[in-house]
């Protein structure tokens, strides 16, 4: 077993993992934040993201070893129920999941998109969520809470 | 997970320490870089470690130039390169391997985590960065014990999965000789949006006015040829003719052919591949006019 340290949504804390561990069980069963889902475990669904030192990955890819030492942040983060993340807000107003499932990877996903380039263009808005599956809504609704999401932040922005 | 068949798990913080961890290493020894490949491979079996060596703090990244080359750490991740890629004419190496970048599917995820290094180590046929390497000439610097040695893209790749990497190396640096092209052109040719690619072809206009191409994705290793410049045209049967020849060959040179697979029989794939390369080489043409008329 390994000891790691892992600074969760600014809060410091101290885990024991076998080297396989990967982070996304880590972060659902020893830190017990399970906001985050597991779908595929391959890689290829983005339901697992998380943000480490400020970059999405898919943590079902990543051993939680790797992850000593590194600040996460997982959507348990992103706002709260009075206060939603204006990523939130937006995929609420425009009707942009059902099930559910892939939300939490795909705000992240749109999180980082914003933290990076508060005015994104369509085709990064395009490659941004390209990497997280939706079974049910359909991407006509994602693509229209991703760009409600920048207009309202282009605005917070305005002096 | 038994306690009993627990992996050692090491992640030096420098190469020498890197070397020093495979000393001796044999088959069971994993290296992780990025982990995009190799973590879900151990998750469902396929790999199965004595031993893990983590490359993710030996800092084995970043961009430099050394004699006429550029130097790409292996642990380079796409998102960097991407970055990386500013203001340099569209015969520089690295254009050719952000085009590839910039091509990757499986979200900003991927690109953030995925390295050129893993990429070329893992040498599925079906990868945009073994075609790029062959493509460019590349050589890839492997370390050990033993000390440090450098292998042409060209024989680095021996097959499907098949590197010549020894147990006890790890792929430090790519280097990237500036050769003689004037720009590039990229053209991944897949039958869906998040598909792996049926023929991947990177092509350079050369200074002498010929023409490089490289393939991937069409045999088991990619596969570098060169071809004359189309004089009427890429949509010139005879020229396409050519091409399809020099692909035949340079496959048939290194043991390799057309592969069947569930994305298309090795008769598509030999039908499509001129048709991939022409599209290739008019990006490039088309770069190299650019660049033309930028100097007029
Ligand atoms: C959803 C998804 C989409 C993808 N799309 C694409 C795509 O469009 N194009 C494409 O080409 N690829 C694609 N990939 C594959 C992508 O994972 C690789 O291209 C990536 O670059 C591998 O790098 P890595 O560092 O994550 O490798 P890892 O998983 O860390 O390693 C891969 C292999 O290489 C070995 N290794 C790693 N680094 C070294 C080193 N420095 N020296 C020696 N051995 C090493 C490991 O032991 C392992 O065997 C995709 C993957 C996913 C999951
Ligand atoms: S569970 Fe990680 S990408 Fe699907
Ligand atoms: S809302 Fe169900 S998978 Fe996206």
């Amino acid at each position: 077993m390994n000891r790691i340290r892992l600074n969760v949504n600014g809060e410091d804390r101290e885990v024991e993992v076998d080297p396989r561990r990967l982070l996304v069980h880590a972060v659902r069963e020893e830190v017990g934040l399970t906001g985050t889902h597991v779908g595929c475990l391959t890689g290829d669904c983005g339901a697992c993201t998380v943000l480490v030192d400020d970059r999405s990955v898919k943590s079902c890819s990543v051993l939680a070893v790797s992850a000593d030492g590194a600040r996460l942040r997982t959507i348990e983060d992103l706002g709260t129920e009075d206060d939603l993340d204006p990523v939130q807000r937006a995929f609420l107003e425009e009707f942009a999941f059902q099930c559910g499932y892939c939300l939490p990877g795909m705000l992240l996903t749109v999180r980082e998109l914003l933290d990076r380039d508060p005015d994104p263009g369509e085709e990064d808005i395009v490659q941004a969520v390209s990497g997280n599956l939706c079974r049910c809504t359909g991407y006509g609704p994602i693509l229209r809470a991703v760009r409600s999401a920048v207009r309202a932040t282009r605005e917070a922005d305005r002096p | 997970m038994t306690g009993e068949d627990t992996p050692r798990y090491t992640a030096p913080a420098d190469l020498d320490g890197v070397v020093a961890a495979l000393e001796g290493a044999d088959e069971g020894t994993v290296l992780v870089g990025g982990g995009t490949m190799v973590v879900p491979a151990m998750t469902h079996g396929h790999v199965v470690p004595s031993a893990l060596v983590d490359l993710g703090r030996a800092g084995l990244t970043g961009i430099r130039e050394e004699d006429g080359a550029t130097v790409v750490g292996a642990m380079t991740d796409y998102a960097s390169l991407l970055a990386a890629d500013t203001d340099r004419g569209p015969g520089h190496p690295l254009r050719l391997l952000a085009r590839a970048a910039a091509g990757i599917t499986g979200g900003p995820q991927i690109r953030n985590r995925g390295t050129l290094g893993g990429s070329a180590s893992y040498a599925n046929p079906a990868s945009d960065v073994p075609g790029c390497l062959v493509a460019l000439g590349a050589r890839l610097r492997l370390a050990s014990a033993r000390g440090v040695r450098e292998v042409p893209a060209q024989e680095f790749f021996l097959g499907a999965f098949r590197t010549a990497r020894r147990p006890d190396e790890v792929l430090a640096e790519l280097v990237l000789p500036h050769g003689d092209a004037l720009a590039w052109g990229y053209v991944k040719f897949k039958l869906a949006e998040s598909s792996w690619p049926v023929v991947t072809s990177a092509a350079a206009v050369l200074a002498g006015g010929g023409l490089r191409v490289a393939l991937g994705a069409a045999a088991d290793r990619p596969v570098a040829l060169d071809v004359p410049a189309p004089h009427r045209g890429t949509a010139d049967p005879a020229w396409r003719a050519l091409v399809a020849d020099g692909a035949a060959r340079a496959l048939a040179d290194r043991g390799a052919a057309f592969v069947d697979d569930v994305l298309a029989d090795a008769h598509y794939r030999a039908a499509v591949t001129p048709v991939i390369v022409a599209r290739a080489v008019e990006g490039a043409l088309r770069g190299a006019d650019r660049q033309e008329r930028g100097r007029a």
